[in-house]
């Protein structure tokens, strides 16, 4: 049933442009064209998130489509034109200015797209940074900054200067930073999108080993549908401010809500995204010791079609639920199934 | 649909003839008494804004109470407060500690020693930069000491020590409140606006009556003239802090405090030092006038050197101030650049090696300060091994003035007779009624209806406060030194550009110019030219030169070189690419040179008073010399609204130009 | 109108503004504000009298004012003492200083002022009948440049100096044309351009100064100043103008604040007691700007060799 909600936004809206707060509440359920009509520049449009602790959230669109409005909006970094925001069931937009100061220092951290460090402090300073903002000593502070830079990997690396630093480790030092006050909710905006494809890869395992331990839930931007895929447990789609769907990778390749979904899943490698579960036929007795039934087709392709036989399927109890053969797996290899 | 109704290029220059037709045959019209209010504005219109002023003024200075105190008790509380670390400083560098009065006065701790200045000034020069640097420092100041500039300089130097401090961080908060208050922004602009284009003469008398005669009224003036550059860049600077860094504070949960000093000042700390270095140039800019209400120092020494006719004395002053401005400014730039290259940080080291220039530099302090009681030469320069070119200068503007007179009086009223003179007539001539007319439509043409509505008000206000006559004469002289400067600075600005090796002698001459004071050559210009409108253009395009070669070379050294390489591919010859490529891509970076070049040729009329013009910078000047805070303010005001009406139509032309390449 | 004049900019000269124990018992150690100028012969009047009420155990203290601007610190005792006012250019500022009451004219310096057109030695040559004005008539071409020929051309003051030197062009049907500089450096600058080359000049020139001391040269002689030629037509040689004169002459005037003398009534005496002459001035003039002496150098001296003449000043 339901998990914990961290945060939900119920119905955002941020439109740019002269009295708009006044035009929403005449107009509550204005589509595109009439926001575009009235002369307002529409950033998001009636966004409902519901991002569950613990999760990687993704909000995933293309440039423009309102992606990092929204993301703003959820920490009040922008003030959204009109809707509710509930982070750990408070009403965020009542909270005052001292209650949002508190609730930024201890309970939430940002990773940005180009990194913002400052460039006047060292990797320690930096790390350290919000934590002597909040007023802890500067030994304490020092202390646990050394901790986290070891944790990303930097270690030995505290006293360079960020400009000292390649791209990779620069936004290495940006996620240290951001964990250093251990922050129950995570925004990353873009992180790994100014990076070299081959840095980008590097940082997305490093990133998912991190939450492997850390266990954060996460509200992660990108415009790479193929990051969303390889680090979501859900994906949102956002298309000129508007939230088109919110679903799991896989409920996304294998029933795309639109034409415009579908055309980011055509790439996506089936094998990695779709489950044996998914594929298998129901009931039908197999051969071999069982395999999970939310396993990635690409983790047993190599073994079904060796065994040139159905294998039989299991669920996590390891109860048999069904079976599944090579063809079915060839299938998805070559993207016959949709 | 708006477009159509702007007047097209026809109609203006149609205007434009019938503007000149007017100006020159229209006189004869307007001798009839009926018509003659055209001409001049009539006396009996004049609103006796100026009286008001002082009579304002004099209520402030007399009257004014604020209960507990009155408002002068409170202005001369603030000058105290600014004497104090003057007066510390100026005895630090200058005069040492003195015990006593007057004649009787003896000196208790002597200031600094000649030495020991200067090997600081090489230790921070080695500290900012380099060696290199270290040396040209070093030399500037021994420049100083060997031409027997020094006292003056130390003591130019200790008011420069105390108004930039002002100056830094007045713009900051100003540009710090214009940065989080939008309105702040409406209201502060103009003013900035103002405090930059109203000359400093007419704001000195009200500064006199509030702060009191001394040096601390010179440095209120030299703080408020030089603080509007830090004020902007300060904004911008902090405007162009990168969003995320903002977002990161507010995310990390920064206080406002908290954004502005952790976050947001040492974020935008380069822009901010182009500011410092800017107040410290302008700061420097003022020690002529400064020196006028009793900072005494360099400018002091340049005024009364050419009081005597001294022209070598005053010369050799004027020079110590440029000296003095180059170290200063390559220090300053340098200590900027330091400031924002962050440096791995040094290995833990012993006290003495980390601090080893400072511990050097201590030790020729206390070396210099004990054995100067015993050789005096280490404590002072001694006099008797100072050099002096005076007679170097002065025979040579009188080796000038005997042989070559008949040659520069032939030259003079060839200029006077078919250049001077027709602008002159023709801005005389034309009815300014007429005239208001046609600067609202070209506002209205340049910058749309707002900027019509401002050039209508603003010459109005000139017209109604009496002043149309000598803003005209003020116009004519400015026009014409801005078109001399131009035809001179811009192919000088595209030289330099071009060839590396010219730019950089061009680049010393520019500096030279822009930092010694008008004052030094204008006194042998009267001699060689006599007292007239002619010496006042030579005064005003030697200062007025230095924007218009800036610019023209900064716009075209930076005109893309992919456009220059598709030239180069395309087959283009030098002159080609010089003539469709590189100046019409740098023609708005040249526009905005010419804009400058107006503005500093406005503030060079006061000076240009000093030989004898008739406009509102003799009007200010006057004022000046009357004690009369309401004249000198509101021709003040006159000439800043002509600023700011060329500054205006020329951005916004300027504006549009880049528009239509697309360079924005 | 009157002239109100200043002489130049606001002044400027190092001040030093300390206080000390007085040597002497003095009616009040408060110091007393000597005003400077910018003219050296100010500077040396100011500076002896500053000299002489130290020796006579009164704190001094010397403040940098304008020349009519001081009137307003006169008035409120922000300063004490001001040591040149010119009866040629101050006399209008300060009798109306005086008649408010709160200003004192403390006696004649013994300096006299006279202002006048003035002319090289060498074009006595080539203008005969000088001194004597009417020889201006007949050789005005003699001054004229290129630019004012068939007139002559005078160089006049700062217009702020007024001088109605238009005015007597046009009362004494001279064929000149007034230029003005704007300051008095301009003013003497031309002076040294014509005189290196022996070229045609005529000018203002004011003493005590030291340009008299430097170029050899003399005054026209106008009609004597009254002040009828400079108010009344009908007076003088041209019954329908005024100014048909010279310019008036008078003495040089010190003036204090009305409190100065119940505040430091030995000060006061010796204040009035003062006087230099003009030739005395003249040369501590010349010394300072064409020898190049400095200032304290040369009141140095004044006050060594007249030593019995100011201690006569301050009764001992």
């Amino acid at each position: 049933m339901a998990e914990n909600i961290k945060l939900a936004c119920r119905n955002v809206w941020k439109l740019y442009g002269p009295r708009a707060a006044e035009f929403l509440k005449a107009n509550p359920n204005a589509d595109l064209e009439q926001v575009r009509q009235a002369g307002f520049v529409p950033a998001v449009r009636g966004a409902n998130v519901d991002v569950r602790d613990g999760e990687i959230f993704v909000i995933m669109g293309l440039s423009g489509s309102g992606k990092s409005t929204l993301v703003r909006c959820m920490s009040r970094l922008i003030e959204p034109t009109a809707g509710a925001l509930f982070f750990e069931g408070h009403d965020l937009r009542k909270a005052s200015e001292k209650a949002l100061i508190d609730i930024r220092r201890h309970k939430m951290g940002m990773v940005f797209q180009h990194f913002a460090l400052l460039p006047h402090l060292t990797v320690l300073e930096n790390v350290a940074f919000p934590l002597t903002i909040q007023g802890q000593t500067k030994a304490k502070a020092a202390a646990r900054a050394a901790e986290v830079i070891e944790l990303v990997g930097l270690g030995g690396r505290e006293h360079y200067y960020p400009r000292a630093l390649s791209g990779g480790q620069q936004q290495r030092v940006g996620i240290a930073r951001s964990l250093a006050v251990e922050p129950e909710l995570w925004f990353l905006d873009e992180p790994f999108s100014a990076l070299d494809p081959l840095i980008r890869r590097e940082m997305q395992d490093e990133f998912l080993r991190l939450q492997a331990m850390l266990k954060k839930t996460i509200v992660f931007i990108t415009h790479d549908f193929d990051e969303a895929i390889r680090l979501a447990d859900r994906i949102a789609i956002m298309k000129d401010g508007a939230i088109i769907q919110v679903a799991t990778p896989e409920e996304l390749v294998m029933n795309p809500a639109s034409d415009y979904v579908e055309e980011f899943t055509r790439h996506v490698p089936r094998d990695k995204v779709i489950s044996v579960g998914a594929v298998m036929q129901k009931g039908a007795e197999g051969a071999g010791e069982g395999l999970r039934m939310e396993g990635k087709i690409a983790d047993i392709a190599e073994a079904v079609v060796s065994a040139n036989a159905p294998q039989m399927v299991v669920d996590s109890a390891g109860k048999p639920v069904g079976a599944i053969d090579p063809e079915t797996v060839i299938n998805v290899l070559i993207g016959r199934v949709r | 649909m708006e477009r159509m109704f702007k007047p097209s290029i026809l109609v203006f220059a149609a205007l434009f003839a019938a503007t000149w037709l007017l100006a020159k045959f229209g006189g004869a019209w307007f001798e009839s008494p009926a018509l003659a209010w055209l001409m001049e504005y009539p006396k009996s219109w004049v609103l006796p804004l100026k009286d008001y002023v002082s009579a304002a003024m004099k209520w402030l200075v007399e009257d004014a109470n604020f209960g507990l105190f009155t408002f002068t008790e409170f202005t001369r509380a603030i000058a105290w407060l600014i004497e104090q670390p003057y007066e510390f400083v100026r005895a630090v560098l200058a005069t040492g500690f003195m015990d006593g009065v007057g004649r009787r006065a003896e000196q208790i701790v002597p200031p600094l020693s000649w030495i020991a200045v200067t090997a600081a000034v090489v230790a921070l020069g080695h500290y900012a930069k380099s060696w290199g640097l270290a040396a040209i420092v070093g030399l500037a100041f021994l420049y100083l000491a060997v031409f027997g500039q020094w006292e003056s300089a130390m003591i130019t130097l200790a008011s420069v020590v105390i108004a930039v401090p002002f100056g830094v961080v007045g713009g900051l908060m100003l540009g710090l409140l214009t940065y989080r208050h939008k309105a702040f922004e409406a209201v502060l602009k103009p003013i900035l606006d103002l405090m930059q284009t109203i000359p400093v003469f007419a704001y000195l008398v009200p500064i006199l009556f509030m702060f009191g005669f001394g040096p601390v009224s010179a440095l209120v003036a030299t703080v408020i003239y030089a603080m509007p550059p830090m004020a902007r860049i300060t904004t911008l600077a902090l405007q162009n802090v990168d969003p995320e860094i903002v977002d990161f504070g507010k995310m990390t949960g920064c206080t406002q405090r908290q954004m502005t000093w952790k976050i947001l000042v040492p974020s935008a700390l380069s822009g901010l030092m182009v500011g410092v270095n800017q107040v410290i140039m302008l700061s420097l800019n003022m020690v002529i006038i400064a020196s006028m209400i009793g900072a005494g120092g360099l400018g002091f020494d340049v005024l009364s050197s050419l009081r005597r006719l001294n022209i070598g004395g005053g010369f050799e002053a004027g020079i110590a101030i440029v000296v003095l401005a180059i170290a200063l400014d390559r220090l300053s730039q340098a200590l900027a650049e330091r400031s924002t290259t962050y440096a791995p940080a040094p290995a833990k080291t012993g006290l003495f090696v980390r601090y080893k220039r400072s511990g050097v530099v201590a030790v020729i302090l206390i070396a210099t300060m004990a054995l100067g009681f015993f050789i005096p030469a280490l404590q002072t320069y001694p006099e008797g091994a100072e050099l002096s070119t005076g007679a170097f200068w002065t025979e040579s503007v009188k080796y000038l003035n005997i042989n070559y007179f008949d040659q520069f009086e032939a030259v003079k009223i060839f200029f006077l007779n078919n250049f001077l003179l027709p602008i002159k007539r023709f801005f005389l001539g034309i009815p300014w009624p007429w005239a208001i007319a046609m600067l609202t439509l070209i506002g209205w043409k340049f910058g749309g209806w707002k900027l019509g509505l401002m050039n209508l008000i603003m010459a109005t206000f000139i017209a109604a406060t009496g002043m149309w006559e000598k803003a005209m004469i003020t116009v004519y002289l400015c026009g014409a030194s801005v078109i001399i400067a131009s035809v001179i600075g811009i192919p000088i600005g595209i030289w330099a550009a071009l060839s590396p090796r010219a730019g950089r002698v061009i680049g010393v001459v520019i500096d030279t110019l822009q930092t010694l004071p008008s004052f030094v050559y204008l006194i042998p210009v009267v001699m060689l030219f006599r007292i007239g409108d002619f010496t006042a253009m030579i005064a005003i395009v030697a200062y007025a030169l230095v924007p218009a070669v800036r610019y023209a070379a900064h716009g075209v050294r930076h005109v893309s070189a992919e456009l220059i390489e598709a030239g180069v591919v395309s087959g283009c010859t030098k002159w080609q690419i010089l003539l469709k490529i590189r100046l019409p891509l740098a023609l708005p970076e040249i526009l905005l040179g010419i804009n400058q070049t107006i503005m500093l040729a406005l503030s060079m009329l006061v000076i240009t008073a000093l030989v004898g013009t008739r406009d509102l910078g003799q009007e200010v000047y006057i004022a000046l010399t009357k004690a009369d805070t309401g004249r000198g303010l509101v021709a003040g005001f006159a000439i800043a609204f002509i600023a700011i009406m060329a500054d205006r139509v020329i951005s916004a032309s300027a504006r549009k130009a880049k528009a239509r390449y697309g360079l924005d | 109108m009157k002239t109100t004049i200043s002489r130049s900019l606001i002044g400027a000269a190092a001040a030093a503004v300390l206080s000390t124990a007085a040597v002497a018992e003095v009616e009040s150690a408060d110091p007393i504000k000597l005003t400077l100028h910018d003219w050296s012969g100010q500077l040396i009047n100011t500076q002896i009298m500053g000299a002489i009420l130290e020796e006579a155990g009164y704190n001094i203290e010397y403040v940098q004012a304008d020349y009519i601007a001081q009137f307003a610190g006169l008035k409120t005792g922000d300063l004490s003492l001001a040591m040149e006012i010119w009866a040629t250019t101050g006399q209008e500022a300060l009798d109306e200083a005086v008649a408010s009451g709160n200003v004192v004219n403390a006696g004649e310096t013994g300096l006299n002022a006279i202002e006048e057109w003035w002319y090289p030695l060498y074009m006595k040559e080539r203008c005969p009948g000088l001194p004597d004005w009417t020889a201006l008539q007949n050789c005005a071409e003699a001054f004229a440049t290129a630019e004012t020929a068939p007139k002559g051309r005078y160089v006049g003051g700062p217009v702020t100096w007024g001088g109605f030197d238009e005015e007597r062009v046009e009362a004494l049907s001279l064929d000149f044309e007034v230029v003005h500089a704007g300051t008095d450096a301009a003013l003497f600058a031309e002076l040294e351009s014509a005189y290196q080359r022996e070229a045609p000049v005529i000018l203002w020139v004011y003493v005590p100064h030291w340009a008299p001391a430097k170029y050899e040269g003399e005054f026209v002689e106008f009609p004597p100043y009254s002040a009828e030629c400079y108010n009344d037509p009908s007076v003088g040689l041209n019954p329908n103008a005024a100014y048909d004169c010279g310019k008036p002459r008078g003495p040089i005037w010190k003036a204090a604040w009305a409190g100065f003398a119940d505040k430091w009534p030995g000060a006061f005496s010796a204040v009035q007691a003062y006087t230099l002459t003009n030739d005395e001035m003249s040369a501590m003039v010349a010394a300072v700007d064409i020898e190049g002496q400095s200032i304290d150098d040369v009141v140095d001296a004044w006050m060594d060799d007249n030593e019995a003449r100011w201690m006569g000043w301050i009764g001992q």
